[in-house]
């Protein structure tokens, strides 16, 4: 058995597993994180996508002791208990997911991309999905998404400064 | 344009959004909107357009695929379940002579192991009951499953179907549908013939139209066998409790058929056996009909505990239904002016092992071919024969794409022989309102000449010829 | 996946000790792209799967004496982000951002995509075409050897059991050759190549000819190859679109492609021509832009 233990979604989460269990069955099965889905086991369809310290990466593909220490954001971390993350406010608005099922590993594909670049052409964001697959043909709305996602987080962040500034003229 | 007819403007179209976009301030509000949609219950006449249309509609489980929250059969797990595995044959066509499962029920954690032997009534099929939930004793494809084990884990189930020895009698195998259509091929399913369902559409005078044609043109066409590839492999769980009630969780699309065809083969009266159809990952006509789901309740029933059943993604091409390749043959006679005189058409349909579909899909397939033109005189024949392959069955279109592939590349072939511009050549030819169909049917919202103009409007279509 | 031991190696040395201590029983896992593919697919069945992803020696991108060093457990996208290699070596950039996608190129190694050694790999053609060279290490000490010797047919190299590839070198000499990696997929994301080249050479400005031409092919023979004919066709010749073309048809005529499920012999080989020539053409636009900034 390899004992693991990793931060996941802000909490520290630790289990004794056998060598061979991936790091998506560990977060399903042993922390029932069930968003990440397995979708075809072989790294192609993206479906098992998650965070690790920063990383979009197939869950599917990393075992987990490979994981051991590291930082884990899964689609279950995205949201706050008050607030829906701004990636999702747009998937929800723009319809962007249709079964669903490929939705998880794209929405953490998409929060990787804007946690680099506010402001992706739609040639990035197409290159940042394209490990992601999709058979209800839901791309374009998936691209619309992610620019309207990128737009509320460039929002966000001119409110935030602007609040950071008022506070530190505040006497 | 009447008032009912109006395409709602911007403006209007914001205040309908403002009703259903869902709250962010609150923790899961409701998806829906708290006012019903500003449709009026008016039946629009032909041609009419409600008011809903241009309207943007949030989906209702929208919040919770976002979220991560929608549960899918693998997200489902109960109280002591197993995990049961599928051994598949990987031989087209044999009899099975042996099988031997004592190696594999002698593992620990091996809960119980199924053969076909053991299945009351061991077919199902949503046309014909020709296929067997596991094979006994006739393999028909590779993908048929010999024998299915649960385990309490589902790296044991693997190694178990690993140490279940299955010994076979290879017989021929029918792999080209072409030939498996003549009397001396061997038969799929003997004494049956191959050829199991046809359909045969005529109208006019097919030899008075090819003689009054100033051109005659010939050609096959053919398409390949497509696996729907949904995200979501087929996944069920299966649980048969101790009243001997059945209780089956599936990505079925068709509950009601599912569960007559799960009455039939447990030999079970239909009111003990309840479905519940979660959440889909993806059907594309994939996931109409059964598959694994007779032979997990018999492994429930068996050990007494939950049994949950999940297709690997090889599994998914090799053994569940895929579209159907066809073999499309087409004559049609033109005047030089490139009016379409007379069509004669002949269909092969590739129906792999089982029937699934494929008689629904061969007429559509049959009353499509000749397209969307009037064409006084038409004969479409179609054949579905069996062949040692991958099933085919329900894919979006039923057997539109494939015959629309074939009409419409044939179209350009003529427009190009004839020196026609492509478009003006289906312009010439298309359906009008109230044409009537190859079978009979007078059309009514027939807009095909206006989509065609306002298409090659919009990409900037310029005449060639 | 089948049952096996893992075991985390701490450091180069640790790594090197358990290799040794395995051998031939153990697999290393560094992306695991591959690596874990086939374990699901019972490919291997190794006792024990020595990690050495965490070895961060092996992670460094670093210009030396003798030339630039890539650790070979740099991934695919270190390599894109990497400012030192996108301003020497954009070619390698290009072949790892043809590689899978986000996610596999976040996982996805430079040192395991040329040791599973499949011929479509897309790194390999780029580093042969600057004639990179690898270091290898085992319990009997460290060796270098050139790239090429490394590869010995689909899915086989020249490593032993024991055997750890530690970094990837590209000579000194070489740095800043004009070079340009091509490749043609079925897609544009998530393809494996058809057909990719590699390509460099070296300008003589005073005589407007080309020197020292490079011209790598993958996915047309069991592992990368060079075009030697067409290499030196283009030795010493002036520079024009027409010696390009030629280049292309030569080693088209010199690659040995198969028919399989992805695209006929045939066509295979009308890509190389293509590709060659454009991989030529990008070289040698890459070199004008160059010397312009450099002017600039």
């Amino acid at each position: 058995m390899t004992d693991v233990t990793m931060i996941v979604n802000g909490q520290v989460r630790g289990a004794s597993v056998p060598p061979e269990t991936t790091l998506l069955q560990l977060l399903r099965d042993n922390f029932n994180l069930t968003g990440a889905k397995l979708g075809c086991d072989v790294g192609d369809c993206g479906a098992c996508t998650v965070i690790v310290d920063g990383q979009a990466v197939n869950s599917c593909l990393m075992l987990a002791g490979q994981a051991e220490g590291r930082q884990i954001l899964t689609i279950e971390g995205l949201a706050s208990r008050e607030w829906l993350h701004p990636i999702q406010t747009a998937f929800e608005n723009s319809g962007a997911l249709q079964c669903g099922f490929c939705g998880p590993g794209v929405l953490l594909s998409a929060k990787a991309l804007l946690d680099e670049n506010l402001n992706p052409s739609t040639q990035e964001i197409r290159d940042a999905l394209s490990g992601n697959l999709c058979r209800c043909t839901g791309y374009t709305k998936m691209i619309e998404a992610v620019q309207d996602a990128a737009r509320l987080l460039r929002e966000e962040s001119r409110t935030q400064l602007t609040h950071a500034r008022t506070e530190a003229t505040a006497p | 344009m009447n008032e009912h007819s109006r395409v709602l403007e911007r403006d209007e179209l914001e205040i309908a959004e403002t009703l259903r976009s869902p709250d962010v301030d609150l923790r899961l509000p409701p998806v829906l909107p708290r006012e019903p949609y500003p449709i009026e219950p008016l039946t629009p006449d032909a041609r009419q357009q409600t008011r809903a249309v241009g309207q943007r509609a949030t989906r209702s489980d929208a919040r919770l695929h976002g979220l991560g929250q929608t549960k899918y059969i693998d997200d489902l797990s109960f109280p002591g379940m197993l995990y049961a595995r599928i051994k598949r044959a990987g031989i087209a066509s044999a009899r099975i002579k042996r099988i031997d499962t004592s190696a594999a029920e002698a593992m620990p954690g091996v809960m119980a192991v199924l053969t076909g032997k053991e299945i009351p009534t061991n077919s199902f099929g949503p046309t014909f009951q020709d296929q067997p939930v596991l094979a006994d004793p006739i393999v028909r494809h590779a993908g048929d499953g010999v024998a299915a084990v649960a385990a309490v884990t589902e790296q044991i189930a693997n190694e178990a179907l690993a140490k279940i020895v299955v010994e076979y009698e290879p017989l021929p195998a029918v792999l080209d549908p072409v030939a498996a259509m003549r009397e001396d091929s061997p038969k799929v399913h003997a004494p049956n013939s191959n050829i199991y369902a046809t359909k045969v559409v005529r109208k006019g005078d097919i030899e008075k139209g090819f003689a009054e044609s100033d051109r005659i043109f010939e050609a096959r066409f053919s398409t390949q066998m497509i696996e729907h590839v949904s995200l979501e492999p087929h996944a069920a769980i299966a649980d048969w409790d101790a009243n001997g009630r059945l209780t089956i969780w599936a990505t079925i699309g068709r509950i009601t058929l599912a569960r007559a065809d799960m009455a039939r083969t447990l030999k079970l009266p239909m009111s003990r056996i309840r479905i519940i159809g979660t959440i889909v990952g993806g059907n594309f006509g994939g996931k109409n009909e059964i598959s694994q789901e007779p032979a997990l309740a018999l492994l429930s029933k068996k050990t007494g505990r939950p049994v949950k059943g999940v297709f690997t993604r090889g599994e998914e091409f090799t053994a569940t239904t895929t579209r159907h390749p066809i073999i499309m043959d087409y004559k049609t006679g033109v005047s030089n002016k490139g009016r379409i005189l007379a069509r004669q058409i002949r269909l092969v349909l590739d129906g792999g092992a089982y029937c699934s579909w494929s008689a629904t899909t061969l007429g559509k397939a049959c009353i499509l071919s000749p397209g969307p033109y009037k064409i006084d005189n038409v004969v479409a024949e179609a054949f579905v024969v069996y062949t040692n392959k991958t099933m085919t069955g329900a894919m979006r279109g039923f057997g539109a794409p494939q015959v629309c592939f074939a009409y419409e590349s044939q179209m350009d072939d003529i427009a190009k022989a004839l020196g026609i511009d492509p478009l003006e050549i289906r312009l010439l030819n298309a359906f009008d309102e109230g044409s009537s169909s190859p079978t009979g049917q007078v059309l009514h919202s027939v807009v095909i000449k206006e989509s065609l103009r306002k298409a090659a409007d919009r990409f900037g279509w310029e005449p060639r010829s | 996946m089948k049952a096996f031991g893992y075991v985390s190696a701490k450091d180069l040395e640790h790594a090197i000790a358990l290799l040794g201590e395995h051998g031939a029983r153990a697999k290393i896992l560094a992306g695991g792209t591959d690596l874990l593919v086939e374990l699901k697919h019972a490919v291997h069945n190794p006792e024990v799967i020595v990690d050495v992803s965490r070895l961060h020696e092996l992670k460094t991108i670093a210009v030396a004496d003798d030339g630039l060093h890539i650790g070979a457990l740099v991934t695919h996208s270190d390599i894109m982000n990497s400012p030192v290699i996108r301003d020497m070596f954009p070619a390698l950039v290009a072949a790892a951002h043809s590689i899978g996608a986000m996610q596999t190129r976040n996982l996805g190694t430079l040192g395991g995509n040329l040791v599973t050694c499949v011929p479509s790999m897309d790194s390999g053609p780029a580093l042969i075409a600057l004639d990179a060279s690898v270091t290898v290490a085992s319990t009997e000490g460290q060796r270098r050897m050139p790239l090429f010797e490394l590869f010995v047919g689909p899915r086989k190299t020249s490593l032993k059991p024991g055997d750890l590839l530690v970094d990837i070198i590209i000579p000194k000499e070489n740095l800043g050759k004009p070079a340009a990696f091509e490749k043609f997929g079925l897609r544009k994301g998530q393809a494996l190549a058809l057909v990719n080249v590699g390509a460099s050479f070296w300008i003589d400005r005073e005589k407007s000819v080309l020197v020292a031409p490079r011209i790598a092919l993958g996915a047309v023979a069991p592992t990368v190859m060079r075009a030697p004919k067409a290499e030196a066709f283009l030795d010493g010749c002036k520079i024009s679109a027409e010696v390009m073309a030629e280049a292309g048809r030569i080693a088209a005529m010199e690659a040995k492609p198969i028919s399989d499920f992805r695209a006929s012999a045939d066509y295979r080989r009308d890509l190389v021509a293509v590709l060659v020539k454009r991989a030529l053409a990008n070289a040698q636009a890459r070199a004008t832009a160059k010397e312009k900034e450099l002017v600039a």
